[in-house]
């Protein structure tokens, strides 16, 4: 029996073989592999693209004393902060809370705001540009102009706020989503007794639903950081960073520092620095997750 | 008041307030398809909302007859389709394995796994183009080595790393199998050991036993993980950005990116039709997928 068992476990090894494999080439290595990029001047013209030559930290003292780069920082803290934590929250929880109760048409609503989540990103950064035209025939400014607020070049006036509430759109359902399976966790009888006592509705959410779908909301804000700070083709699509370098995102800036600009060592350092934060907050996410074995 | 028509009162103001804030938010969400779906159907469409006249198929006629709208689509089916059944290949096995096994190195593979999916993919395109450039060039060798000159250059467009499928299907494979490693192994740990035992003290040996026993039972779980990877691969624009640049090999999220960015000469009606068959097959996998969602985040998967 162990002869067998022993085996077994040897083709259990082969089977997961061709998964570390694939992963580990073209995932985890590049992964490392963008650290020792970030130490060279690699470029894709030019004579070093021939020849990177090894330059040390020189990226990153160049990175952390280059306006460009904070820049993008700060935009990609408020891009995530206003559509992620706050803006997709907010409604997903809202579509959440009320769609517990017996409405009708409840199923359409709930498809309606899970359609934007299925849309591929460059489909949905085609039809914001054309929702955030400018002019006054353009669809916002038409709606805005029926409660008598002038025409407005939103993405010229407003970017880093239009690429929020672009965003907040995409991702409504999967905070409802989320927070719909927190809240269908929470027993039902707690909230009844609760109310026998004499507990408003207001007080029932605030002491006893909320603190119940914590661990949910905890979960929620740590993958929707992550994935937001993911984020490129959507964004590039909508708006290619512009105007200027207003809503130049992290992904956006790696992008054009290494693929417009050509600097490929430089854009590594900048890749290094997301992956440091992502991974940071992907470690908290093995904790929080107690991952069973 | 008495008690009865409180109850009543506090139960119709609530609606009133789900309902009115409900609606808002589902016209947030639907008003922005609103002009993609009536200038799809506009002979003259625009930038800008407008009563389609006159109404018209010939949008999306034209994108099978025109400006590769056909090839982009079967380019896209060719790479997402492909490299959906190898994630469902290499998940299926992995993730059998990654349940049933004892060895020590389960729970750290558990956590790289975890880790491994919160890499920003815009993080990883310069030492992946660099990467694929090298295998490319060994690759490129390698098929000059057999072939003569002028069948060279179709042959790379299909087993090329960069600017060729394979490279590509290898890159979408690679990023959408942790997630489906995921949540096969949290699937095949539902699954009771009890099947296997039987099997196995009946004498079928390891692979046997995985085509006629766990196979079957995997569908459910197979199905999941084959939907979120075709959903992901086939939105994403940033790989076939960086990877491609063959106009034969044009898939939809770029051909339709490129058309929008030539300013004089943009043809909204073609395009929003181009955007809404696009669309479709996304929209529909996400139909089925939603409800195994929130499980891809914490737990199993339930069939």
């Amino acid at each position: 029996m162990t002869i067998h068992n022993e085996r077994r476990s040897w083709q259990l090894q082969l089977l997961i073989l061709p998964c570390v494999l694939l992963i580990g080439a073209l995932v985890v290595y590049p992964a490392l592999y963008s650290i020792y990029l970030s130490l060279t001047n690699a470029a894709l013209v030019g004579v070093a693209a021939a020849n990177p030559r090894f330059v040390g930290m020189l990226n990153y003292v160049r990175l952390f004393n280059d306006g460009s780069f904070w820049h993008s920082l700060v935009v990609t803290f408020w891009f995530v902060l206003g559509s992620a934590v706050i803006g997709q929250f907010v409604l997903g929880l809202a579509s959440a809370v009320l769609l517990r109760r017996p409405l009708r048409f409840k199923n359409l609503i709930n498809s309606i705001i899970l359609l934007p989540n299925a849309v591929p990103e460059v489909v949905a950064g085609y039809i914001w540009i054309s929702m955030l035209a400018g002019g006054e025939h353009s669809t916002l400014n038409r709606l805005l102009g029926g409660l008598g607020i002038p025409s407005v070049q939103w993405l010229q006036q407003f970017p880093l706020l239009m690429i929020i509430v672009a965003n907040t759109w995409r991702g409504i359902a999967s905070a409802m989503i989320l927070m719909m399976a927190g809240l269908s966790a929470v027993p039902p009888e707690i909230c009844e007794a609760a109310r026998i006592d004499g507990a408003s509705p207001r007080q029932i959410f605030r002491f006893i639903t909320l603190p119940l779908i914590m661990p949910n909301i905890f979960l929620y804000m740590l993958i929707s950081t992550v994935t937001t700070i993911s984020i490129f083709g959507f964004i590039y699509a909508l708006t290619r960073g512009g105007p200027g370098n207003a809503t130049e995102i992290i992904g956006i800036y790696i992008y054009n520092q290494s693929f417009t600009a050509f600097q490929l060592g430089y854009g590594s350092a900048v890749a290094v620095v997301t992956l440091v934060i992502s991974m940071a907050i992907g470690l908290v996410y093995v904790r929080a997750l107690k991952v069973q074995v | 008041m008495t008690k009865s028509k409180l109850a009543i009162s506090t139960v119709f103001g609530g609606d009133v307030v789900a309902y009115v804030t409900l609606s808002l938010i589902s016209i947030f969400c639907v008003i922005p398809f609103v002009w993609l779906i009536l200038a799809s159907f506009d002979g003259n469409a625009s930038l800008f909302l407008r009563w389609p006249s006159p109404w018209t198929l010939n949008n999306y006629i034209g994108i099978f007859v025109r400006e590769g709208g056909a090839r982009w689509f079967l380019n896209s089916f060719i790479v997402v389709g492909t490299s959906t059944i190898i994630v469902l290949v290499f998940a299926g096995f992995g993730g059998y394995a990654l349940s049933r096994t004892r060895a020590w190195w389960k729970r750290p593979f558990l956590y790289t796994i975890i880790l491994v999916r919160v890499v920003p993919p815009p993080a990883l395109i310069v030492p992946l183009y660099k990467i694929l450039l090298t295998g490319n060039n060994a690759v490129g060798s390698f098929v000059r080595s057999f072939l003569n000159p002028e069948s060279v250059r179709p042959v790379m467009l299909v087993v090329g790393l960069i600017n060729g499928y394979l490279g590509l299907i290898l890159v979408f494979a690679a990023m959408q199998l942790p997630l489906a490693l995921w949540i096969m192994k949290t699937y095949f740990d539902t699954i009771p050991h009890d099947y296997e035992d039987a099997s196995l003290v009946d004498g079928a040996s390891l692979f046997q036993h995985i085509r006629f026993v766990i196979a079957p039972l995997a569908l459910p779980g197979l199905a999941a993980a084959g939907l979120f990877a075709f959903i992901s691969a086939w939105g994403d624009f940033l790989m076939p950005l960086i990877l491609l640049s063959s106009t034969e090999l044009q898939m939809l999220p770029l051909g339709l990116f490129r058309a929008f960015l030539r300013v004089q000469q943009i043809d909204y009606g073609f395009l929003s039709a181009l955007a809404i068959l696009y669309m479709l097959p996304a929209v529909i996998a996400f139909g089925f997928a939603r409800r195994y969602f929130v499980q891809t985040f914490s737990g199993g998967v339930k069939g």
